[in-house]
């Protein structure tokens, strides 16, 4: 099952790549960033499950050593992603907003003033 | 520990930069505050960042800081740690200078767009970014410092966004930077399910020796995203973009300060991390991406007719010397690479502020449109000069101090190691730097003399202070080129001793028997005394002088508007038609581009500006990369 | 106090050095006589009688006399210091240059050493380009760009030639690589010159068809083209400032044989101090003599090799355009520097 996860996220994370290259819709090429970055968040949680484990929320002396529960790093981690994730998104959205304003299109084969 | 003791200082350095950025939006309605707080918060950190020199840098000593106090538990570091080894602070220092003298410059040349206190508050997240990834001893911290200063980094190049292409460049900058992000999470998540842990030090004990396919592919990845940081090949087209079109601080920040932390990443990752630089086909990668970047974008920058482009290309090409001395892997190959590195920083931030002074002057940095503004801003074009002497490596500028270290180390490894590529590798550099030399001429010629444009009859001289900020840079220009003995014993040597010593590094952050400092010494093998060249030359020049002022040299005979256009001291054209006749910038080189020719037109059409093609140059060299770790590690 | 007179007595000495010998006085001497020479010898090759060989004395102090006229639209400080940077530097470029095996810097330890003169010797080039392009004159514009590019073509194979000079030694003297000229014309009069050895013969040749490229004579002489584009970089110049460039070219003349002189020739010093010693002189006589016979041999190879590389190549050939001298040098001058360095890199 853990195994499963590693397919989809590397499945995902070269999905969301592939999406970056071929795609030529600026709106596309975000949804890919956002596509790779679920990639890795799957990768992040998984890494750190336990089949069987409990929620790694104790107070200290409920903590003993047989106490089995997911690894709670990963999870911190992927909040962080998940939180850096929306705000690029967020950036890359504003960005393709403004290039529509001033290109007055989302292909990405015209909006190629900087080139050579 | 007291909150005044030095362990403080590091952390302290990052959160004035962070807590500046909050309070500038809180109280940035002033513009004399807003100036103050920016000011007075990046001064606060270079301030304690240079209070650790002495003990850091000359006594050896590494500071390993854990937040909250947690260290490490049942053996492993479990706490967020600062790290501060002789690296770290010889690149914080490089960051912090930079910052400083850039945020002088921004008070003036900022005056008359909008929304300035968002500018200040990006540029401080951008610095207190990169200096946070530099000083971090946790890799996932890395990579939080990794997304805040890339976030940061394309807000800021969109800052003018009715610039031409301001919006575009960031956008693809954003698109390639997330892959490098990504790359770098997917890389350190992987390092973190086979070692259990994310601080360096344990990873560097835990990793070398103990590698299997996935900590093979986090390599990889690691690698390829800490090379989009530093645009390295094939990620230039975007530090071109970026630069262009981001306000003059903001380049000065971009080049000298973020491709460093690029760099950074890419030693932590190879000399600590891994220690693979035993093996020759490491050496190869980085001594070869290095080169490529050497020789790729300075023939770019020939190509180009854009000021801030022409010097984004270059900084790519600065910063590939310093990957391949880095890859040189021997103590002098280190100590020089990480001198340029700092010589890049400081002359390629005084060729940019340069550009922004231009900008703000005339409005344009078309090459074909500008020249002849030597006579309306002389200052100007005297600091230009002396970044143009700098970084093309012209004697007796910093410049020249540290290309020759790296020719050096580069020709000494080549003959150590008896494999001719390392001769190829010293004869690319020097061609590149003569390379460099032809387009800083294309720049004098086309912005600084040649024939000016009537349209900037009108042009005034740059503000104070600006001058003063390109002022600090070509001091620290002429400064770091005339004590290159000096700079390297107190900086650069500490620092490559440093990175000689990765058992201390780790000793540190884990707590245990700290082992001796193996003392490193570079032997060089050419002779080069700078002051005792400007002293023969300011006698020389002094002798010269008198006798030309002896004779009738400085009598010469101006137009004092007694005569009228067509006399003599107008130019001569040959019985022409005297229409402005400037040579484009373009063009100057025709006889050495009509040769690469064919070179040209390839790589024109291959930097075609579409996003989804840098994007596939990203994906194939992550894929390069991946199946090289597999084959070679 | 004793320090003070000996440190008087150093600072004379170098005053000397720069102003006299092997400086100025010795430069402006030797280098305008191989301007004299060699226009003499290429008049009379294409049977003319051509000026008398002090015609370069004359016509620097003519020009000196002349007046200076800074056109209106020039930078005034960069055009009227470009051309004593430009000099200034090519004197202190000459002292890094060891006549056999005497050197400036014998005792005091060396300033430069090759890779450092390879860029030294870009100064005066800079200085051309800059005092030119100051004055905002098409000409200098499209001579500005010629420069560049010779500077370009040349540069390939003159790194090479040095690297394979710096291989070379260092070989020979058991240290890996020796970037020291000193150490370089020492090791000959030592063990014969370099120019006996087969793999620099390649890198000999490459390094005389250098130096009418580097001084920017015919046939490549594109950058200054007085037929097309009037001098082009010193289209503008007049007066005292256009006398110290043409002092310029004649010292480079001077510069570009006397190095060819010590990275191949270096041993040939060797013979004459054997000779003084054999004639029964001793001491510091005898140093006197051996030094000036030294100092006449060095003249006269660079009057021969002047003439070889500059006067003969001036009198048979027609100027080439700009991008056929970049490409000669970066493929027939380059491949013979490659040759050496190839021969040298394999221990031949």
């Amino acid at each position: 099952m853990i195994l499963m996860n590693y397919i989809c996220a590397f499945f995902l994370m070269a999905l969301g790549l592939y999406t970056v290259v071929t795609k030529h819709n600026l709106l596309k090429t975000v949804i890919g960033l956002s596509i790779m970055d679920y990639g890795v968040n799957l990768l992040i949680v998984s890494v750190g499950f336990h089949p069987g484990g409990t929620a790694p929320i104790f107070s200290f002396t409920e903590l003993h050593p047989e106490s089995f529960f997911v690894d709670p790093i990963p999870q911190a981690l992927t909040l962080t992603s998940i939180v850096i994730s929306a705000c690029v998104t967020a950036m890359s959205l504003a960005l393709v907003m403004k290039i529509y304003e001033q290109y007055g299109t989302m292909d990405t084969r015209e909006v190629r003033r900087l080139r050579g | 520990m007291n909150w005044l003791s030095y362990q403080h200082f590091p952390i302290y350095a990052i959160m004035v930069l962070f807590l500046g950025a909050f309070l500038v939006v809180l109280l940035g309605k002033n513009r004399v505050v807003r100036a103050a707080l920016a000011l007075l918060s990046v001064s606060a950190s270079l301030a304690l960042l240079v209070a650790l020199v002495p003990r850091v840098m000359l006594g050896g000593e590494i500071i390993a800081y854990w937040m909250g106090g947690r260290g490490m538990s049942g053996g492993y570091a479990m706490g967020i740690a600062l790290e501060v080894d002789a690296l770290s602070l010889f690149f914080a220092l490089l960051v912090a200078v930079a910052v400083f003298v850039a945020c002088l410059y921004s008070i003036q040349y900022m005056e008359h767009d909008d929304n300035v206190s968002q500018y200040y508050t990006l540029f401080l997240l951008l610095a207190g970014g990169v200096l946070g990834l530099v000083l971090s001893g946790d890799l996932f911290n890395m990579f939080v410092m990794v997304e805040i200063l890339t976030f940061a980094a394309v807000a800021l190049t969109a800052f003018r966004n009715t610039v031409t292409g301001a919006l575009e460049a960031a956008f693809k900058y954003l698109v390639v930077g997330s892959i490098g992000s990504v790359c770098i999470l997917a890389g350190t998540i992987m390092l973190y399910a086979q070692t259990h842990t994310l601080s360096l030090a344990q990873l560097s004990l835990l990793l070398p020796g103990n590698l299997n396919n996935a900590t093979k592919l986090a390599f990889a990845l690691l690698f390829v995203g800490f090379g989009t940081k530093a645009f390295l090949v094939p990620f230039h087209p975007l530090a071109a973009d970026a630069h262009g079109a981001a306000p003059a601080p903001i380049s000065v920040l971009i080049s000298g300060v973020l491709t460093k932390s690029g760099i950074y990443g890419i030693i932590r990752l190879v000399y600590f991390l891994f220690q693979n630089m035993d093996l020759g086909a490491i050496r190869f990668l980085l001594v070869v991406v290095g080169s490529l970047s050497m020789f790729v974008c300075v023939t770019m920058a020939l190509a180009q007719h854009d000021f801030k482009r022409l010097l984004a290309f270059h900084s790519i090409s600065q910063i590939g010397y310093v990957l391949t001395a880095v890859g040189l892997a021997t103590t002098l190959g280190v100590s020089s690479g990480l001198y340029h590195a700092m010589n890049h920083t400081i002359f390629k931030g005084l060729l940019f502020l340069a550009a922004g002074a231009v900008l703000h002057e005339t409005g344009t940095t078309d090459l074909n449109q500008l020249g002849g503004l030597a006579k309306r801003m002389p200052r100007t074009t005297a600091l230009f000069l002396i970044g143009a002497a700098s970084i093309s490596g012209i004697p007796p500028f910093n410049g020249f101090a540290s290309k020759w270290l790296i020719y050096q180390a580069a020709y000494q490894k080549a003959v150590e190691s008896g494999h001719i590529g390392y001769l190829l590798v010293t004869i690319v550099a020097l061609v590149t730097s003569t390379l460099t030399l032809a387009s800083f001429i294309k720049v004098s010629q086309s912005v600084f003399f040649g024939r000016l444009p009537e349209r900037f009859e009108k042009v005034k001289e740059a503000p104070f202070g600006m001058r003063l900020a390109m002022g600090v840079f070509a001091l620290l220009c002429v400064a770091t080129g005339l004590l290159p003995q000096a700079v390297v014993k107190t900086l650069t040597l500490p620092a490559a001793q440093a990175v000689e010593n990765v058992g201390r590094y780790i000793a540190a952050a884990l707590g245990t028997e700290m082992p001796a400092i193996r003392t490193v010494t570079a032997v060089e093998i050419g002779v080069w005394n700078p002051i005792n060249w400007l002293l023969l030359l300011g006698v020389s020049l002094l002798s010269v002088t008198l006798v030309a002022l002896l004779g009738k040299y400085d009598r010469v005979s101006e137009n004092e508007g007694a005569v009228r256009a067509g006399g003599k001291y107008d130019l001569f054209f040959g019985g022409e038609k005297s229409v402005h006749s400037q040579v484009g910038g373009g063009d100057l080189f025709w006889g050495f581009k009509h040769n690469w020719r064919h070179y040209f037109s390839f790589m024109h059409d291959l930097h075609s500006g579409v996003v989804n093609d840098y994007a596939l140059w990203a994906a194939l060299a992550l894929a390069l990369a991946i199946v090289f770790s597999q084959i070679v590690l | 106090m004793l320090n003070s007179i000996a440190f008087a007595q150093t600072a004379l000495l170098y005053l000397g050095y720069v102003l006299i010998f092997p400086g100025f006085l010795f430069c402006f001497v030797v280098g305008l006589l191989l301007t004299g020479i060699d226009r003499k010898v290429v008049a009379r090759m294409q049977r003319r009688v051509g000026p008398p060989v002090l015609q370069p004395f004359y016509d620097f102090f003519k020009l000196c006399g002349k007046e200076t006229i800074v056109p209106d639209a020039a930078s005034r400080t960069v055009f009227l210091l470009a051309p004593l940077v430009g000099l200034a530097s090519l004197v202190v470029l000459q002292l890094f240059i060891p006549v056999f095996k005497f050197s400036v810097f014998g005792s005091l330890g060396e300033v430069a050493d090759l890779i450092v003169i390879l860029y030294l010797l870009l100064i005066p080039a800079v200085a051309v380009m800059l005092g030119g392009a100051s004055t905002g004159s098409p000409y200098a514009g499209v001579g500005l760009s010629r420069e560049m590019v010779t500077v370009l073509a040349v540069e390939l194979p003159l790194v090479l030639v040095l690297l394979s000079v710096a291989r070379v030694v260092g070989r020979e003297t058991g240290r890996a690589l020796v970037f020291s000229l000193n150490t370089i014309v020492s090791f000959q009069t030592v063990s014969g010159s370099l120019i006996t050895r087969v793999s620099m013969i390649p890198a000999a040749l490459a390094m005389l068809m250098i130096i009418p490229g580097e001084t920017g004579s015919h046939p490549f002489d594109a950058a200054e083209a007085e037929t097309e584009i009037c001098e082009g970089l010193l289209a503008e110049y007049s007066g005292a400032p256009l006398a110290v460039f043409k002092l310029s070219h004649a010292v480079k003349l001077l510069t570009m044989t006397s190095l060819f002189v010590a990275l191949f020739l270096g041993g040939l010093g060797t013979p004459i101090a054997q000779l003084v010693a054999a004639v029964g002189l001793s001491g510091e006589l005898a140093a006197a003599v051996t030094m000036l016979l030294q100092v006449l041999a060095l003249v006269l190879l660079c009057i021969v090799l002047t003439v070889l590389t500059i006067s003969f190549v001036h009198a048979v050939t027609a100027r080439l355009r700009i991008e056929q001298l970049f490409k000669y040098y970066w493929t027939v001058v380059t491949a013979l520097a490659l040759i050496s360095l190839v021969l040298a890199w394999y221990g031949y």
